[in-house]
């Protein structure tokens, strides 16, 4: 046979590869740098037989990555081939060897040394030691570089990330002090005693004068105590401290504890009791609630029965949409007093339905828009009825901005306006509030455009955080203050027109803020409670652990924060309603009530009057809730609340496969005559 | 054996019919379809579902194939507010890996001597302001760096031997020549020169003429990064370029200014301009080196240039409106055209013989069909 023929032939059909296994050396593998320092490591690869190969080519990199070194973790000059050290701690830098048309990689450890320590401050707080208590002490610790960090030992993971592995060494100058295992020092006799630490070679001290702890009697009462503690009622404890004369000592800092047992024997007490005496029981049962110090201590036994809310709660009406998704809806009344609805889609055609609602038990689909988009995430009407405003993403001009729709005549709406400035990327959510339209862009910020003339809007504001990477999801405007909902920024209060802050629409002043750790700030709903007068901004995450699926049932999950804002500068997380294995997403109070659309859970009703505490759910303040798959649903039952609306009494919903629905809560209390039954 | 009675095993295996696949992304609907062309028909063999968000259109945009075939990555545009670059096995169709690139990740390629993946972050909304080029490790899915070049930077491909990634800046009609080994801009070039000469023109633009043919010192960089937070709008408005397969030159489309500018990457200068229909958007040429396909997005077309002599040999008029991307079968002998469609429409995939210059097939796949890259050919 011809070879010239066999060859390609073989070339072919046989391919055959022989690959050296090599790894890649590098002198990278647990270097030390300091701070500033410039290096240049060798790297170079071996094969199995210890054969060395020098790379063609060497490529460094962080191996967290670029999104992780907004900080500047290190530097690379990769045309020299250098590391520059920047940021102290415990790296891993990736080293790619280049060589015959392949390239291996290995990570390597790096370590970026602290500075030297430079000096201690030993810090105890303001309050007086008293024997039998524990000392709360934190470092301040100065670096060589002048950088200050403060390190808490009763925040162990603080101080575990930077001196996990500094010499650290504390003790007392004598028996007045017992230090544990833990480093916590607790104060057993009174006088004076040294506290001693030593960091990273570096020695401090502090003198602590501890006092005899006179306590000989606390009185314990329960302030307004009401007549029946119900689950979620939130009791004010009062504890006085008193020494053996009787004598009212103030200086001293009670603690707060309880027990309890459950009046069923199949559930466990549970229930939270902060430091400055506030109780709230989530289960029915008995508990022992104390106040103490040192040794001295007073307990009150309470019983806390079931809060009994429930109600019956019955769906009466329904608009399908089961060809598309259904996004969000508003609810309103039509300048003729009747009353409609308009809801968005999501993922098809660019559609947005108007209903007339008036009997809600016959909803009727009365009108449609469509425009160039493939969701209308979001559509909102002016208070009295004669503006609507609908988002648009995914126009195919990429162009997308929001429509303007005169609904006068909800059985026959106008386009008034296509408006598009500075709105291209996008616009996911947005809020009519008077004369001003406040649409998100891109997700990164909000304007705010006068519709006064609906005809032609025009922008006069722009609300953004200014942050490198600001992320924005939502945007709620009540009394001339705007809640933004900035996922990992949490909620910015900006002042548009209210006055707080000297804010207008042309001028929007930001003057509160509050972030939580998952970063899943998704929506925002101010709530002045009724029963209190407490201000809240009820923040809702929005969180799919397993990722999406549009076609099929989803797995939700993420809760409602209720962030106690009365006092704007230092606004406490104070509540969460959480339901087991459902989400959060977009939901309305009303006088002391929550109508949450929980995603996959269905729509919740749920008491939140009275002084808010802990774990709302647990606490049986679930007055009713419904599921609102359907069999002919978009996606067969598959229940996927995205809203809910209370109107005119009616509790409103949209659901993403059925469109859009209404319920009522009863005034009867859930019927159970269907319920199964076990004999005694 | 003799060469007769070896032909006569072989001239059946030959002569079976080829099966070519792409991936497509459908951007208004998050997701991404396999088709499959058997010469005759092409069929959407797989719809996979992309995106992590539920409430939200993630927007997959630039999607490419790595050199082995063994996964295909997909940028999705829109986060929180970063986009998301995802890698898939071509096995599966799963996703094994994802990481976070800057905004709007758009068009991507892979180098075949780095390995590393270039992704333009196309950032097209808000105030123009440079953007940057992400470098991915595609092994280890890390984010390396981001090289800024400019407004609105689309059209990520490398040049055949790997060693320089070119992109355009669309709002500040530049090209960039970044080195793919340095991970640094190398060269950039305004292609606003001749219309500048249009006095109308003038004014309009930005100046970067100084920079023109020379390697910049990372200082001048820097300041000409500095000074373009106050660019105008480009005329040309550059949305691709690709680089000859086989010379060294590349071809950009002016979006803009309805033209296609040829580069010349030695001397780096223009050396020539050719008109084309409204709105040319995505190019490619054959890989052997003759024929440059273009989309023609605001007519709803496909164009097939000559590069012998940059004669328009046809143009093509697609199945939807909004031509936009291209896929070429390593043979030559097929283009593959995304066309996103308007509204509620569907995405369609048209494909397009090269010899015969004929539209030879259509399939729906999901809306806005944008991105396209060729997987495999196989018998």
């Amino acid at each position: 046979m011809n070879k010239r023929f066999l060859i390609p032939i073989l070339f072919l059909f046989t391919i055959t590869l022989v690959a050296q296994e090599k790894s890649v050396i590098s002198d990278l593998d647990e270097l030390k740098l300091d701070i500033g320092q410039t290096y240049k490591p060798t790297t170079y690869s071996v094969d199995n037989q210890g054969k060395k190969y020098d790379c063609e080519r060497v490529i460094y990199y962080y191996k967290k990555g670029a999104f992780s070194m907004t900080g500047k973790v290190m530097e690379f000059n990769r045309a020299k081939g250098t590391i520059k050290a920047v940021e102290p701690g415990y790296h891993e830098v990736v080293a790619i060897c280049y060589g015959s048309g392949k390239s291996i990689r290995r990570t390597f450890n790096v370590t970026i040394n602290y500075p030297k320590v430079k000096s201690i401050e030993i810090l105890t707080g303001s309050e007086t030691i008293y024997t039998d208590t524990y000392i709360p002490l934190s470092y301040k610790i100065t670096d060589q570089m002048d950088v200050v960090r403060d390190i808490d030992y009763w925040k162990s993971d603080n101080a575990e990330r930077y001196f996990s592995n500094l010499e650290f060494s504390i003790s007392s100058s004598n028996d007045k002090l017992e230090i544990d295992d833990s480093n916590n020092v607790l104060a057993v006799r009174s006088g004076s005693a040294t506290i001693n630490v030593v960091f990273d070679g570096v020695k401090s001290s502090k003198t602590i004068n501890v006092k005899k702890n006179n306590v000989n009697n606390i009185d314990l009462s329960i302030a307004e105590k009401p007549e029946k503690i119900r689950t979620g009622d939130v009791i004010n404890l009062k504890a006085d401290a008193y020494d053996k004369r009787g004598n009212l000592l103030n200086d001293v800092n009670i603690k707060f504890s309880f027990t309890g047992k459950s009046f069923d024997k199949s559930n466990t007490a549970s229930g939270l009791i902060l430091q400055d005496g506030r109780f709230v029981g989530d289960v029915p049962g008995k508990y022992i609630l104390t106040a103490s110090f040192g040794n001295a201590s007073k307990s009150k036994v309470v019983n806390v029965f079931q809060r009994k809310v429930q109600r019956e709660v019955k769906k009466i009406g329904a608009g399908s949409v089961n060809d598309k998704h259904t996004s969000d809806f508003w609810v309103f009344e039509g300048v003729d007093k009747r009353d409609y609805a308009v809801t968005g889609t999501w993922g098809a055609d660019g559609t947005a339905y108007f209903w007339d609602v008036t009997n809600p038990s016959d909803i009727k689909k009365i009108d449609s828009v469509q425009v160039d988009a493939r969701t209308v995430n979001d559509v909102k009407v002016s208070p009295n009825g004669k503006i609507a405003i609908i988002s648009r993403e995914g126009a195919s001009n990429r162009k997308n901005g929001i429509i303007i729709i005169d609904v006068t005549n909800p059985y026959d709406v106008k386009i008034i306006k296509e408006y598009t400035k500075n709105l291209t990327g996008g616009v996911h959510n947005l809020f009519i509030d008077e004369k001003h339209v406040y649409a998100l862009s891109a997700g990164q910020k909000y304007y705010i455009l006068n519709i006064e003339d609906p005809a032609n809007p025009y922008e006069v504001g722009m609300f953004e955080i200014g942050k490198e990477g600001q992320s924005i999801h939502d945007v709620w405007v009540e009394d001339g203050i705007a809640y933004s909902s900035n996922w990992r920024d949490g909620v910015y209060l900006v002042d548009v027109g209210n006055g707080i802050a000297g804010g207008t629409p042309e001028n929007p002043v930001a003057f509160g803020n509050y972030t939580y750790d998952s970063g899943a700030n998704h929506a925002t709903f101010p709530f002045k409670s009724k029963s209190t007068g407490k201000f809240y901004a009820v923040m809702g995450d929005e969180i799919f652990p397993n990722g999406v699926n549009p076609n099929g049932t989803n797995e939700t999950a993420g809760f409602l924060h209720f962030v106690d804002f009365s006092d704007l500068k230092n606004p406490i997380e104070i509540a969460r309603y959480e339901l087991p294995g459902h989400g959060s997403h977009n939901y309305w109070i009303d006088n002391d009530i929550l109508y949450v659309g929980m995603y996959t859970g269905g729509v919740r009703i749920v008491d939140i009057s009275g002084d808010l505490l802990g774990d709302l759910y647990k606490q049986g303040r679930e007055i009713g809730y419904i599921l609102t798959g359907t069999s002919d649903g978009y996606i067969p039952n598959d229940t996927m609340v995205w809203g809910a609306q209370l109107y005119k009494g009616h509790v409103f919903y949209s659901d993403f496969n059925t469109g859009i629905g209404v319920a009522k809560v009863s005034d009867l209390k859930p019927n159970n005559s269907m319920t199964n039954q076990y004999v005694d | 054996m003799n060469q007769k009675l070896l032909l006569l095993i072989l001239i059946p295996f030959f002569s079976l019919g080829q099966n070519y696949y792409a991936y497509v992304a459908s951007e208004s609907e998050d997701t991404v379809s396999l088709i499959k062309f058997d010469g005759k028909e092409a069929v959407e063999a797989e719809r996979i579902d992309v995106g992590f968000m539920f409430a939200e259109i993630e927007g997959p945009h630039g999607i490419t194939v790595d050199p082995s075939g063994d996964f295909w990555y997909i940028s999705l545009a829109h986060g929180n507010p970063f986009g998301t670059l995802v890698k898939y096995s071509t096995e599966t169709n799963q996703a094994v890996a994802r990481t976070t690139l800057g905004l709007f990740p758009a068009t991507m390629e892979i180098s075949t001597i780095t390995g590393f993946l270039y992704c333009v972050n196309f950032n097209l909304h808000g105030s123009m302001k440079p953007s940057n080029v992400s470098v991915v490790d595609p092994e280890t899915m890390t984010e390396i760096t981001k090289i800024t070049t400019g407004s609105m930077p689309h059209g990520s491909r490398l040049s055949p031997d790997g060693l320089f990634q070119y992109s355009v800046a669309m709002m500040s009609g530049e090209l960039f020549e970044i080195d793919a080994l340095d991970l640094k801009v190398s060269r950039v070039l305004n292609l606003e020169n001749k219309i500048m000469n249009d006095k109308k023109m003038v004014g309009k633009m930005m100046n970067h003429d100084n920079m023109k043919g020379k390697m910049m010192t990372d200082d001048k960089k820097e300041n000409m990064m500095n000074t373009m937070g106050d660019m105008k709008h480009s005329m040309v408005k550059p949305t691709w370029v690709i680089p000859h397969p086989k010379e060294n030159v590349a071809y950009i489309a002016g979006n803009g200014s309805d033209e296609v500018i040829e580069v010349n990457l030695d001397k780096w200068e223009v050396s020539d301009r050719f008109k084309t229909g409204k709105g040319p958007y995505n190019l490619e040429i054959t890989p052997n080196g003759k024929l440059l396909i273009g989309t023609i997005k605001s007519e709803g077309k496909t164009a097939i240039w000559n590069l012998e002599n940059k004669e328009e040999l046809a143009i093509i008029k697609n199945t939807t409106s909004v031509s936009h991307g291209i896929a070429i079968s390593p043979d030559s002998k097929y283009a593959f055209i995304s066309v996103e469609g308007i509204g509620g429409e569907p995405g369609i995939v048209d494909v397009i013989d090269l010899d015969s210059y004929e539209l030879v097939s259509s399939v729906k796949v999901g809306k806005q069909a944008g991105g396209i890259a060729f997987w495999k050919k196989e018998i």
